[in-house]
């Protein structure tokens, strides 16, 4: 297959999302990847499929196109991956923590998502082991979760059984066109022939617009996680302060943090979730595991008592205005983008599949996807 | 001050030489006591309560003794119990983070002396998680605890030098050595003996070795059995060619309540990664850490000794221990490298002699690929996790893994309690099989990555750290 209807670049979760979506469609793939499958920030991530964390507008409309395509894919998959639809809690202290949440669930709902409001004796029934000075807070059903590497081989692995080829350990040298837009690709090992070509490098897709002679401003925003022994029934659903969505929101370089604690199958709790702009810094800061064991120990006070087993990071890839990048590129005609999500990518990955494709066949997405357009990064030439 | 990581020959050696050129030294162990897993069983006090335990192993007398010395030096401050659990570090200094007592300590060095020393390999066989199957070290740590293997039958077996101390040692305790296995044949010691003249001691211990193994050289233990009460009733014995594949037909079942098998050693390069230090192929293939000359690693600040820079036993430990201590403290002083070096010179010499007869012994004592034919689909490579080799082969046939760390992703393999300390080298090696390949240093390097060394509450980590105030 060296003239695919379409090349993926990417075998994170968003590249293996479209190279199901246009297997499906009919369309010979090839996915490229220098690294293994989901070795990049999709390995890094903690399955994140929510709702709750996005302010109403166009990232809201993909993200609930999203989690329902997610449960498809599960469905048409035979369920071979994880996913539960967990819920997501943000809970409150305060009573002005409080009335912002207020304020964003009254938006949210118009917008079609389920939130319930919860009084103090609702959230400490869901959460037995919830700090008592906890009063009040709103729980999201729909927000949800997957175990985003099986995801992400499973989706391969269905890609594959269309007709698709996947190529790991091949890094991507050179992006060929001419006067007709993009033209090939080629590895250390092989040249591929096609008029598609599909960025899905998340945190890396700046890197890869440049070999194609274009340019996109993603940068990297790093999260560090830490991972408890097993400690089943502590934690029953995906749990976070309310100051959690002014910090997905914020721009800032320096550090952020408020701890999102959820349990995973295994038993294990994970904690995150910090964001820093520090380029791709892969040195631990003990400074951030401490800050976010704090803050959860704070939510959850018996977890001081809970042992570390291992932390880790990963570089979210990250656009100034916080909004993924999905469309045809602004200079290169036939490059297309599926990057830039930020920490919402194993949550985004199967809409954003579903507009990129429809785009390259020429038909109408399922939504306005013009505020991802990559044309908000044209430069004047 | 001079910070060394690990209290066992190569640890305290080096600590004693920094602080006799002058330095103030701290050493952290994470044992209870020093002398580390070589002298695990040094007594506290009093020469009366080890002179009966002298048969254990000869060098227990040198062991006493630099620990002595080590303890009584004025310029070395030892905090044993000492659980690092992570390292960090900036331009101007380095960070060791570390529980002692149940209390979170952060000490900052500028100069770092690291001596961690190495684990027993373990390599995966049908019912190697049964209850009585363990390492010879884990065999020997519990010879300390009195008498409990008094009458026990006991299985030996693996290969390497150090399988007859544990064995002769666990039949001092009492317990009833029923079967000692040597996987090699040994044939090979022969003609290597041109280099094992140079080291007179290590060659007498060596013929002990070959008198007492004759019965059993070139054996392996395939597979251990439970009884009704899920404890280890028998293993299979085998006799095996040089590739270590089975030998049809020889296969017996040796009633036994334990069994310490052991493959060597790996060594214990948590710290070395966390620090970014480079790491090359060591005379097995398996990484360890780069030092030139005067034990110096990639990172000028940092020296390192012992199993780390490839595992080579105690003597050469103590060598590679005292050179390090000598550079560190010169390093401290501003001595230049040449006088360093010149100073080292005849040490610098029984250093080469000895890590040539340790790779000798690597050479020798090497594990064959022919393990892997030992495994059932159902073996469970990941003890903690529970992942089988099945499991694993489907991840690499079906759901395209191509290395460890996709592995890990899909499987959960080494990702449980153990962090892959016990699984991850062998699991490397079947993954690059599989694919038809052979497992590359970088490949085990990328298994070795873990951030977080020893176990800390979260209540423990949220703590501020105070400030270690050495001396």
């Amino acid at each position: 297959m060296k003239n695919p209807d379409a090349i993926v670049i990417g075998a994170g979760v968003v590249g293996a999302a479209c190279a199901l979506e246009l297997a499906q469609a009919g369309l010979q793939v090839i996915v490229l990847d220098r690294g293994a499958i989901a070795s990049g920030t999709t390995g890094a991530g903690e399955g994140n499929i929510l709702v709750s964390d996005k302010e109403v507008g166009p990232e809201l409309v993909l993200a609930l196109r999203s989690r329902d395509k997610w449960f498809e894919i599960s469905e048409a998959l035979g369920g071979s991956f994880e996913l539960e639809a967990k819920g997501g809690m943000v809970v409150a202290k305060t009573s002005s923590g409080l009335a912002e949440l207020d304020k964003l669930v009254g938006r949210q709902r118009v917008s079609g998502v389920i939130a319930q409001n919860l009084d103090g004796r609702d959230l400490h029934d869901l959460e037995p082991y919830l700090a008592p000075e906890f009063e009040s807070g709103t729980l999201y059903p729909q927000d949800a979760q997957c175990q985003p590497m099986m995801a992400t081989a499973q989706m391969l692995k269905e890609a594959r059984s269309l007709g698709a080829r996947i190529e790991v350990g091949a890094q991507v040298i050179a992006i060929g066109s001419d006067s007709q837009g993009v033209a090939s690709v080629s590895t250390e090992k092989e040249t591929f022939h096609s008029r598609v070509v599909i960025n899905a490098t998340g945190t890396w897709a700046g890197e890869i617009a440049v070999l194609a002679g274009s340019h996109l401003p993603i940068s990297p925003r790093r999260g560090f996680i830490l991972v408890t022994h097993p400690a089943p029934n502590i934690v029953r659903h995906k749990v976070y302060d309310a100051d959690y969505v002014a910090n997905v929101a914020s721009g800032a370089a320096d550090l952020q943090s408020s701890a999102v604690v959820e349990s995973t199958r295994s038993g294990t709790i994970l904690v995150g979730a910090s964001r820093e702009r520090v380029e791709f810094d892969s040195t631990l800061n003990v400074n951030i595991l401490r800050v976010l064991a704090t803050q959860a120990i704070a939510l959850f006070p018996v977890l001081a008592k809970v042992q570390l087993l291992r932390a880790y990071h990963g570089f979210r890839p990250y656009a100034p205005d916080h909004l993924p990048v999905i469309g045809e590129d602004a200079h290169v005609k036939g490059l297309w983008h599926s990057a830039g999500h930020e920490g919402a990518g194993i949550g985004l990955a199967p809409a954003s599949a579903e507009i990129i494709v429809a785009q390259i066949l020429g038909k109408n997405p399922f939504m306005d996807a013009s505020a991802f357009s990559p044309q908000r990064f044209a430069v004047a030439r | 001050m001079i910070t060394v990581i690990g209290g066992g020959p190569a640890g305290m050696r080096a600590a004693l030489t920094a602080a006799n050129s002058g330095a103030r030294v701290l050493l952290l162990e994470s044992g209870p006591r020093l002398g580390g897993q070589y002298w695990r069983h040094l007594p506290e006090e009093g020469a009366e309560a080890w002179t009966g335990q002298t048969a254990l192993q000869s060098d227990y007398l040198a062991g006493f003794l630099l620990r002595n010395q080590v303890l009584s030096n004025p310029k070395i401050e030892s905090v044993c119990d000492a659980q690092i659990w992570s390292t960090t570090k900036n331009d101007a200094s380095i960070t060791v983070n570390f529980l002692h007592d149940g209390i979170s300590h952060s000490f900052e060095t500028q100069i770092l002396i690291l001596a961690t020393g190495a684990f027993d390999r373990t390599l995966p066989f049908p019912g190697w998680d049964i209850p009585g199957v363990m390492t010879p070290g884990g065999a020997q740590a519990l010879l300390k605890g009195s008498n409990v293997h008094a009458g026990k039958k006991i299985v030996v077996a693996g290969t390497g030098p150090f399988l007859l101390p544990v064995a002769s040692g666990l039949a001092k305790a009492g317990a009833d050595i029923v079967g000692l296995y040597e996987a090699q044949r040994l044939r090979k010691w022969i003609s290597y003996s041109g280099v094992a003249i140079l080291n007179l001691r290590k060659i007498a211990q060596g013929a002990n070795y070959l008198r007492q193994l004759r019965q059993g050289r070139g054996f392996a233990v395939i597979s251990a059995h439970a009884g009704e009460d899920g404890l280890l009733k028998y293993v299979r014995v085998a006799k095996i060619d040089t590739h270590f594949r089975i030998k049809k037909g020889s296969e017996t079942n040796i009633q036994c309540d334990a069994a310490a098998i052991g493959w060597g050693f790996t060594p214990n390069l948590s710290i070395v990664a966390s620090l970014g230090l480079q790491q090359i192929p060591g005379q097995d293939g398996f990484p360890v850490v780069a030092v030139d000359e005067l034990q110096r690693t990639s990172d000028p600040r940092i020296f390192a000794a012992g199993e780390i820079t490839g595992v080579g036993g105690a003597e050469l430990s103590l060598s590679e221990g005292m050179i390090a201590g000598q550079s560190a403290a010169d390093f401290l002083g501003k001595v230049s490298r040449s006088a360093t070096l010149s100073k080292n010179k005849s040490i610098s010499r029984r250093r080469s002699r000895q890590r040539k007869f340790a790779n000798t012994l690597m050479r020798i004592y090497s594990v064959q690929d022919g393990w892997r034919t030992w495994l059932g689909d159902d073996t469970n490579i990941c003890r903690c996790e529970e992942v089988s080799l099945q499991t694993l082969k489907a991840s690499i046939h079906e759901l395209g893994v191509t290395n460890i760390r996709s592995a890990k992703l899909l499987t959960r393999v080494g990702m449980g309690a153990c962090q892959g300390r016990i699984c991850s080298r062998s699991a490397v090696e079947i993954i690059a099989a599989e694919q038809k390949l052979k497992a590359t240093v970088e490949e085990h390097i990328s298994a070795g990555n873990r951030p977080i060394f020893s176990p800390i509450t979260l209540g423990q980590l949220a703590q501020q750290p105070i400030a270690y105030d050495a001396l």
